[in-house]
């Protein structure tokens, strides 16, 4: 897909701007994921639940090679067939022959951020394939032609009222139609796709390597369907995926819904060992592409290699008040919030992302919600400190940084600038730095108080 | 394989000064309740119905649910006794039939496998899944540590299908069956 990070401050502005329901709309949905995970964190021990859960991804990812040659092994023991892509290239070679060998004409997907990253849609649709994203919300931005705006919901930033005026649009239903008359519309535009594609295509959430076991988790039953009624099941897994052994699931399968949704188990898990057997439903072929796209680059990577543990669960995205905003646009890639600003400069280079590492208050909600403790503000600062010493960072906010250090170093120069600042009348519009932020929200008002006056107040 | 054994080359290569991580074991708590009634509870509170019963009692709820039906669709498994209705094909079917492999209390969930037959589980909009009582397991992880081999694909159920994702109202029914019913069978059959 087409990387737009580098847009992030004025794609986000512009969003406040233009579209200021999406803010009600984001916030709403995250902060209700966000209590959902906080009631199921506290029923468990969540702090012990995070340590092993990091200890077993941290293991897995420290064996990388030994695993994955184990789960080749294992796939191909079930007749699963297993293909390996470095790059979005070599995904669409291996896709384009089982389209053209199986004469597909119609495919069904399930979500899959991965899938996202490789461009599988435009690609089949290059092909002549008429493809159906089958998760609802998944659907929606498929009709609207939008990416995903979240890991998990991808059509949080919509509103029930978008929603009744697309459909209005496509299918004709009144403008007034209930969430239940709309989905009962997909649900027979989708039915018929499931019962017609040739092909299903999926991405997982994990793949244990002791049984070669694909494991993919939904509330919809799309996933099921998807990888049950056609002929041909591929599915697109990233390297970093793998789980140890099957009773890890135990683990992951809980843990990963607690912190995605607040449930103690998704509705629907697949554990896919194979093609059906004689005489059984189910899929003739089974193939799983293992795709690299910047992932060993990350493993090598001593200071960034942590984020491979990302569960893409957006526990982190529903936390971030930077995310809340906005939701996950303007981040201009298809992982945003806190996770996508420390794993898209690793997957994509600094370059190409540069103000995503910004993209953050660092105030470590994103951390603590995080199912495998992955330090997102200690790798946040890790790119800063890159793109300053890579000359990516703006050259005032080096000169602004040393200015700060120096005063806040003085407790005589601090004083003597908290006052001064105060006096000033507050630029609202014609200070550059500030325009992006003062253009979505009302006018900024010096606290009537310096800080040190309050803290000594506080403290007293 | 080119592209294998470059991949699996820099993965060799990015490891080589990293120092490796041990692989935790997880605890094992026992469970002080029976797990049959945890099972009900919690299917209760994931939007589903659950009943422990005897063989007369599954034959109540079964034609309790029939009322009204052409026919059923059915897993492999479901023994004729308990197939009241004609039998349909699962596109059609108001009802379908199925026998799990196991269930886990914990966290209120049937597990489904391939070799019972998919479509039965999926395609109609009311689910009944059967369960005998003695393939009840506390928690997944013994479920899992039990688990001697595998089918072509298993799939956990814990409640009715259902989405959010249109205004963020809860939606039943979107994809699979928007009703899970399911019997746990008392003694053996
Ligand atoms: S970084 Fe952590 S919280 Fe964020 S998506 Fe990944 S696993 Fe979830």
């Amino acid at each position: 897909m087409r990387v737009k990070a580098k847009l992030y401050p004025k794609e986000a502005a512009r969003l406040l701007r233009e579209k200021p329901g999406v803010r009600d709309a984001v916030t709403g949905a995250t902060l209700h994921f966000e209590a959902g995970r906080k009631k199921a964190y506290q029923e468990v021990d969540a702090e012990a639940w995070r340590e092993r859960a990091k200890r077993v991804k941290d293991h897995l990812l420290t064996h990388l090679d030994q695993y994955l040659e184990l789960a080749e092994k294992r796939l191909q023991e079930k007749g699963v067939q297993v293909h390996w892509a470095e790059d979005p290239e070599e995904a669409h070679r291996i896709l384009r022959e089982i389209v053209a060998r199986r004469g597909v004409r119609r495919a069904v997907k399930a979500k899959s951020m991965l899938t996202e990253e490789l461009g599988v849609n435009p690609l089949l649709e290059a092909l002549g394939v008429e493809v159906y994203e089958t998760d609802l919300g998944e659907y929606l931005i498929q009709l609207l032609g939008e990416p995903p705006s979240h890991i998990v919901g991808p059509a949080i930033h919509l509103a029930l009222s978008d929603i009744q005026r697309l459909f209005h649009s496509r299918f004709g239903t009144p403008l007034d139609a209930s969430p239940e008359a709309l989905a009962a519309v997909a649900r027979r535009v989708l039915r018929e796709a499931f019962l017609t594609a040739e092909l299903g295509i999926s991405g997982a959430n994990f793949l244990v390597a002791e049984t070669g076991t694909l494991v993919l988790m939904e509330n919809e039953g799309n996933i099921r369907l998807a990888t049950s009624l056609p002929k041909v099941h591929v599915a697109f897994v990233g390297i970093e995926k793998l789980l140890p052994r099957l009773h890890d699931l135990a683990l992951f399968l809980p843990l990963t819904a607690r912190a995605a949704t607040g449930q103690r188990l998704s509705t629907y898990v697949s554990l896919i060992q194979g093609p059906a057997k004689e005489g059984e439903e189910g899929p003739e072929e089974v193939h799983v592409v293992l795709v690299d796209h910047g992932r060993t680059a990350l493993l090598h990577d001593p200071e960034a290699w942590e984020v491979l543990r990302c569960l893409r669960c957006g526990a982190c995205l529903n936390a971030c008040p930077v995310y809340r905003q906005t939701g996950g646009h303007p981040y201009g890639y298809v992982y945003s919030g806190p996770i996508g600003a420390v794993l898209d400069p690793g997957l994509l280079g600094l370059e190409d992302t540069h103000p995503l590492p910004y993209a953050s208050t660092l105030c470590g909600a994103c951390y603590e919600a995080c199912p495998v403790k992955i330090p997102i503000p200690k790798l946040l600062l890790t790119w800063r400190r890159r793109a300053v010493e890579q000359g990516l960072a703006q050259g005032w906010e080096r000169a602004a940084i040393q200015a700060f250090s120096k005063v806040m170093q003085s407790p005589s120069l601090y004083r003597l600038f908290s006052k001064g600042l105060r006096g000033l009348p507050l630029p609202q519009d014609w200070l550059p730095l500030l325009r992006a932020w003062t253009e979505g929200r009302g006018p900024l008002k010096p606290s009537p108080k310096p800080f040190h006056q309050l803290w000594q107040e506080l403290k007293e | 394989m080119e592209a294998e054994s470059r991949i699996l080359s820099r993965i060799k290569h990015a490891l080589k000064e990293r120092p490796k991580a041990l692989l935790p074991e997880h605890p094992h708590p026992a469970l002080s309740q029976d797990p049959r009634e945890l099972l009900l509870k919690r299917l209760a509170e994931n939007g589903a119905e659950g009943h422990l019963l005897d063989e007369e009692g599954v034959k109540r709820l079964l034609a309790n649910l029939a009322q009204g039906l052409p026919g059923a669709a059915y897993g492999k498994g479901v023994p004729a006794a308990l197939r009241l209705l004609p039998e349909l094909p699962p596109e059609e079917a108001p009802l379908g039939v199925s026998r799990a492999l196991f269930a886990v209390a914990e966290t209120g969930t049937v597990a489904l496998s391939s070799e019972d037959g998919r479509r039965a589980q999926l395609l109609p909009p009311v689910h009944l899944v059967l369960v005998e009582e003695k393939r009840v397991y506390p928690s997944l992880l013994e479920a899992f540590l039990d688990l001697k081999s595998l089918p072509s694909a298993l799939g956990l159920h814990s409640g009715p299908s259902k989405s959010a994702d249109i205004g963020q109202v809860m939606v039943k029914g979107v994809h699979g069956p928007g009703r899970l019913v399911v019997a746990v069978l008392q003694g053996t059959w």
